[in-house]
């Protein structure tokens, strides 16, 4: 601080002085650690203080190395004190050898970061719902044959099991024989929705985060999407999940159905393709 | 483990080295300073002033007295260690592109770019006794690389020869006596970048820009092990204590700005020495690694890239508990 004039200066202009002024930088050495502090302006010019704390080790060196150590320094460091120079040394943030394991998995991660932005199969988007063959299921060769009669009973028992089960209300939609349990012709090319599910009943301050929290554990997910309110931006209650895979997706609603979230029970179930107008 | 970095260069990192102790590690860029550095804390030791241009390749004798260097001013400079001081500068027709001590330190290989209507040369000095002499001394030996220039060397077992990696991919190995080729292989079809002996001097590691990176036997040359990458490798090292190699490199430096930083594959890449497989990477550069060493105690190793950094990085415990699953079909 400079000395007081004898003109009594305004308290504007005594922090404008007190702002020149850096404290002087200290070196304090206790207990095995040498703690150097300074103080600088940043780029906004705020003044900033800078502790580094370092910790002094003794080592058992060969006597080829020791002498070494007592070597002064040359060149652009000569003028530099003992000890790290911060403009030339830094501590980089922590790095850890990440370990593979096998080569498909070395594979993968290479090429992880693009996944998401690839379409699933390298030419072909569609999928049959019978046999889960790469053509229509218009086209399916095994439309009226035993699979879709099998998945038709299968679906026509499931449909009972639930009707005897439970005694709860179900939607008109929902209930047996509605029309969502008939096989539907695909309306034209579309976005794969195989993998997709429908989650519902979602509390209305849930966020995608949250959303991503509670499905990832299934497996590889290819799209989010929580339906917003849009002048609010708040959860409309539901959202549509997009796995890379079908077996995720199904393990998906069977965990998550019935799912306490947020004190509400979450709704789950297979995404129903786009009504027909 | 924090990783040290080492920001004494101003431009590209071209090599760093050990030396043979492991307490120092010396560091050669683009800029025209080599850097020497204490490899426990970080802390510089000094710089090299004096050449005038990019400095290629470096090398320290056994002993810790001496560093050789060559760069693009035309000059192979002789260093005193424990002063700094440029003690000898041999002057030649074209930059130097490799310079290594042998193993003794009684003589010094030094190899010369084909540019400037001059052939790619190859000098053999006579280190015995350092001084101001040498600037002026004529080689002991020194012979003409008629066709591909010569891009990595090192010298061979018991000083008795020198193997030279070229820009084709030929690997020479030369007789010192007569100055004779005494096998010649070709197993990569790019430059090659680096060579590195193993701990014993019984094998060597080549890097090529063919995106792959072979162990070589020294004396006759027969090819052992090969890894393979997608991209140009820059460097390669063997690990002194454990069977593993670590190979860096990245796409050439003129096509980073066009893609990201993890598409670059700018990551050290570990690979098992007998399996050829990888096991682990570590990133950090922002930019190609031009350079790699090992620790001669194999507990750190060093990387120096396109970026200008180098980086220590000390191994953790996970890396020495990690044993590679070799009974799997």
């Amino acid at each position: 601080m400079p000395v007081a004039d004898d003109i009594q200066s305004s308290w504007a202009d005594e922090v404008e002085i007190d702002q020149g002024a850096l404290p002087p930088p200290s070196e304090v050495v206790e207990n095995g650690l040498k703690i150097v502090t300074e103080y600088k302006y940043d780029n906004d010019n705020k003044k900033v203080k800078i502790v580094r704390t370092y910790k002094i080790e003794k080592r058992v060196v060969s006597k080829s190395i020791a002498k070494r150590k007592t070597w002064s320094k040359f060149g652009d460091s000569a003028n530099d004190k003992p000890g790290p120079n911060p403009a030339t040394t830094n501590v980089s943030e922590d790095v850890y050898m990440q370990f593979i394991t096998s080569k498909e998995e070395s594979q993968r991660t290479d090429d992880g970061e693009l996944d998401g932005l690839k379409p699933q199969s390298s030419s072909v988007i569609y999928k049959c719902r019978t046999c889960q063959g790469e053509h229509w299921t218009l086209s399916c060769p095994f439309k009226n044959s035993e699979i879709v009669m099998a998945k038709a009973n299968e679906a026509a028992k499931a449909a009972e099991v639930k009707t005897t089960t439970t005694n709860k209300y179900i939607a008109p939609n929902l209930r047996e024989g509605a029309a969502r349990n008939l096989p539907r012709e695909p309306p034209g090319p579309r976005r794969d929705d195989t993998t997709a599910i429908r989650i519902s009943n979602l509390s209305n301050f849930a966020v995608e985060a949250d959303l991503d929290d509670l499905v990832r554990g299934f497996g590889p997910v290819q799209k989010l999407y929580l339906a917003k309110e849009k002048s609010t931006g708040q959860c409309k209650g539901f959202a549509y999940v997009h796995f890379k895979f079908r077996a995720d997706a199904a393990k998906a609603i069977q965990t998550l159905n019935g799912y306490g979230y947020d004190h509400l029970i979450l709704n789950v179930e297979w995404s129903k393709p786009p009504q027909n107008n | 483990m924090k990783p040290l970095m080492l920001q004494g260069h101003e431009r590209a990192i071209t090599q760093i080295k050990y030396n043979r102790e492991g307490d120092l590690l010396f560091s050669a860029a683009k800029d025209a300073k080599p850097n020497v550095w204490w490899s426990l804390n970080g802390e510089r030791l000094g710089t090299f002033n004096g050449h005038g241009g990019v400095v290629w390749c470096l090398d320290v004798d056994w002993q810790t007295i001496n560093l050789i260097t060559g760069g693009g001013d035309s000059s192979c400079r002789l260093w005193d260690l424990e002063t700094g001081k440029n003690i000898a500068t041999i002057k030649t027709n074209s930059s130097v592109r490799t310079c290594n001590f042998s193993y003794s330190a009684y003589q010094a290989a030094y190899t010369t770019d084909k540019a400037m209507r001059h052939p790619c040369e190859v000098f053999i000095i006579d280190t015995r006794t350092v001084d101001d002499s040498i600037s002026s001394q004529s080689p002991i030996l020194k012979w003409e690389i008629t066709d591909s220039k010569v891009t990595s060397m090192v010298w061979g077992t018991l000083d008795e020869t020198i193997i030279t990696g070229h820009e084709a991919g030929d690997l020479i190995q030369w007789d010192l006596r007569t100055g004779k080729k005494i096998h010649s292989v070709k197993e990569h079809n790019h430059q090659i970048n680096d060579m590195q002996l193993s701990r014993d001097g019984t094998m060597f590691i080549t890097a090529s820009k063919d995106q792959t990176a072979k162990l070589f036997d020294t004396s006759s040359l027969e090819l052992l092990k090969e890894y393979k990458t997608e991209r140009p490798v820059n460097s390669a090292a063997l690990s002194p204590i454990l069977d593993h190699v670590v190979l860096g490199g990245g796409q050439d430096a003129m096509e980073v700005t066009t893609t990201s930083t993890r598409q670059g594959k700018f990551d050290a890449r570990f690979f098992h020495l007998v399996f050829e497989e990888e096991f682990g990477r570590v990133k950090g550069h922002f930019g190609p690694i031009n350079s790699l060493a090992f620790h001669p105690d194999g507990k750190s190793y060093a990387s120096g890239g396109e970026d200008g950094y180098v980086r220590v990085q000390s191994f953790d415990q996970s890396y020495f508990d990690y044993t590679f699953d070799y009974n799997r079909d």
